[in-house]
């Protein structure tokens, strides 16, 4: 069988090539143009910027519409999408912009951002690298997923939706391997509602679902 | 005095320690330069202190560089300083002289080094003119801006953007103090170190001594400024703020700065400030060397709530150094204050003297709040702005530097 081999990232946040917007149509008008490398930061990457708590809204769409355009409305529509949902940012890009269209035609003014909230497109470059660390068999996952940092965590289960071929986590693309073991683990991980979850939350979750699935499995 | 990395697992863990040495396991042997004004003093000082001797533990050829010049040329550079965070200035053609010939004098000195590195990180705008005299540059070259360059005047910028367009990327703190240069720009928000004199756990006889030192009562409850005496960090606002208070509750109020090598407006700023406390027992403004750090570290611990009230600010590392010791921040409502104190979870956003006072009385008032706001705060600057944070991100952009800035990087 082959080793699951952990590898972790690293991300510094770059100004994407866009310029800022300052109002709600204008907002519009850059996601039409903005690369899906900043789609997909202001939605996927945001877990593993500084944040406090539980954000109200995990993208970064959503919290500008309510913090710096006072549109709760708006901010609860975007809120509520899920960017793992979409099979593609190209899908994603559209979804949003027909949400900001119809919230556009049902005002009668333009909603403006104060000088200084204006909304900055963002991406991010990303570093992933080798920690040296391997894993033999499914037995020792819920031990590495608690040891590991949480953007390893996320470059591994939630990045690998975009990079493997069926949206799949990589955990689950290793687990293909391992007959029933790993199909329990599977649809357990599947299972997993994570996107309002911060990285530290999921990684609790993910130790505690691995380590009562393979209680469960080794009692038959 | 330097440190180990591993001094840093009991804060950070062992994984984010393991994470630094395998990020720069590919950096091993580059040689990589930090240019600034001044070896003590101020934010920028602070975080090279620590950075360089780190880099240079993962491997990395690390070297810190610090530009000299006389009081016309700092007084020119505080003017670029003031000029980026929006004030307006007199930019005359003597004053160019003046910065561009002591960049010259420097570069006399600093050329074979700076020539030769593979990285080379010049930071705010007192050296960066240097690129314009290193024409056999060899590496890679970033502009690091510390400071809220949102609004800057017009005339400086025209003129400081003339040369900043020629780096090969740059740096600002937060995405709203970034200007277009045509050229990668990145984020990365600095950090503290929690094992500097500034910010790790002192004696009680240290806090005791504090008390006696500079006369404080023990009984009443203590805010706090520590920030150099600068217009934009409205020292008088605080003063103001704390007369409002002082109507409603005995509390005392310690306006502590320290001096900068790089700042000649200090000394003006500071005779300002005693003339608005007057003679209120109260009020302790204190004058602290540059390398009082314990000092300021007892002062912020015997805290009851940390103030910073700046009207611009760059980042405002000591609202994160509050936050450290477990103390609710009432900050402005301005650049970098904003990403660390959280209204109403670490503190309080304010706008105003009266804000300032509102809030500061409700804390008071409050104290279950007071305290849970504390502990909040330490865990948010624990997970947010302790330096592995912030090396980590500088090892990043040093693999984007060597490898070119693509969204995506495998490191070897």
């Amino acid at each position: 069988m082959t080793l699951f081999e952990i590898k972790d990232c690293a991300l510094v946040v770059r100004m994407a090539d866009q310029r800022s917007a300052m109002n709600l149509r204008e907002l519009y008008d850059r996601i039409t143009v903005c690369s899906s490398e900043s789609i997909y930061h202001h939605f996927c990457e945001t877990p593993l910027r500084p944040t406090f708590d539980d954000p109200e809204f995990r993208n970064d769409f959503a919290a500008w519409s309510k913090r710096a355009l006072h549109d709760d409305e708006l901010a609860e529509r975007l809120g509520i999408l899920d960017p793992y949902d979409f099979t593609n940012l190209e899908e994603l890009r559209q979804i949003l912009l027909e949400i900001i269209d119809e919230r556009l035609s049902e005002l009668t003014y333009i909603p403006w951002a104060k000088p200084g909230m204006e909304f900055h497109f963002l991406q991010a470059l990303t570093v992933v690298f080798n920690t040296g660390v391997s894993i033999e068999s499914p037995e020792e996952l819920p031990l590495a997923i608690s040891r590991m940092t949480t953007s390893s965590l996320y470059y591994h289960f939630l990045e690998a939706r975009r990079r493997v071929e069926g949206g799949l986590d990589d955990f689950s693309t290793w687990l293909l391997n391992w007959n029933h073991r790993g199909e329990a683990l599977i649809n357990a991980f599947a299972e997993v509602d994570f996107y309002f979850l911060t990285l530290r939350e999921l990684q609790s979750e993910m130790y505690r679902t691995a380590s009562n699935v393979l209680k469960e499995v080794s009692s038959f | 005095m330097n440190r180990s990395l591993s001094e840093y697992e009991p804060f950070v863990g062992r994984a984010i320690l393991d994470q630094l040495y395998q990020l720069a396991d590919d950096l091993k042997g580059m040689t990589v330069v930090h240019v600034n004004s001044t070896k003590e003093g101020g934010g920028v000082a602070e975080i090279l202190f620590w950075m360089v001797p780190l880099m240079n533990e993962l491997g990395i050829k690390a070297s810190w560089e610090v530009v000299e010049g006389n009081s016309e040329y700092f007084n020119v550079t505080k003017m670029f300083h003031n000029g980026l965070q929006g004030n307006k200035a007199n930019f005359t053609s003597a004053a160019k002289k003046i910065y561009e010939g002591t960049n010259e004098q420097n570069a006399q000195r600093l050329r074979p080094i700076l020539e030769n590195a593979d990285a080379v990180f010049m930071h705010d705008p007192q050296p960066a003119y240097l690129l314009k005299l290193c024409p056999e540059r060899k590496g890679r070259w970033i502009w690091r801006c510390h400071i809220d360059a949102s609004n800057p005047h017009r005339q400086i910028w025209k003129y400081l953007r003339s040369f900043l367009s020629d780096y090969d990327a740059s740096v600002f703190s937060m995405p709203n103090f970034a200007q277009y240069l045509g050229n990668p720009q990145f984020i990365i928000a600095p950090s503290i170190d929690p094992l500097s004199d500034k910010n790790c756990q002192i004696s009680v006889s240290d806090i005791n001594e504090t008390y006696d030192k500079f006369n404080i009562d023990r009984n009443r409850p203590i805010l706090t400024q520590v920030s150099r005496f600068d217009r934009f960090k409205d020292p008088i606002g605080v003063i103001k703020a704390f007369r409002l208070v002082q109507n409603f509750s005995p509390a005392q109020l310690i306006l502590a700065g320290g001096g900068a090598s790089d700042d000649p407006e200090g000394a003006a700023v500071l005779e300002e400030v005693k003339e608005a406390a007057g003679d209120d027992p109260d009020i302790h403004i204190l004058m602290l060397p540059s390398d009082a750090h314990k000092t300021i570290n007892a002062i912020q611990r015997i805290s009851t709530i940390i103030i910073q009230k700046s009207t611009r600010e760059g980042f405002g590392l000591t609202v994160t150094e509050g936050l450290w010791k477990g103390k609710p921040v009432i900050g402005g409502n301005v650049g970098g204050i904003i990403l660390q104190v959280k209204d109403h979870h670490t503190g309080f956003l304010v706008n105003s003297p009266e804000g300032a006072a509102h809030r500061i009385r409700y804390l008071l008032r409050h104290q279950g709040r007071l305290r849970m706001m504390g502990e909040k705060g330490r865990e948010f600057a624990r997970d947010n702005f302790l330096l592995t944070r912030h090396l980590r991100e500088y090892l990043t952009l040093l693999l984007g530097l060597k490898k070119g800035f693509t969204n995506r990087l495998i490191a070897t």
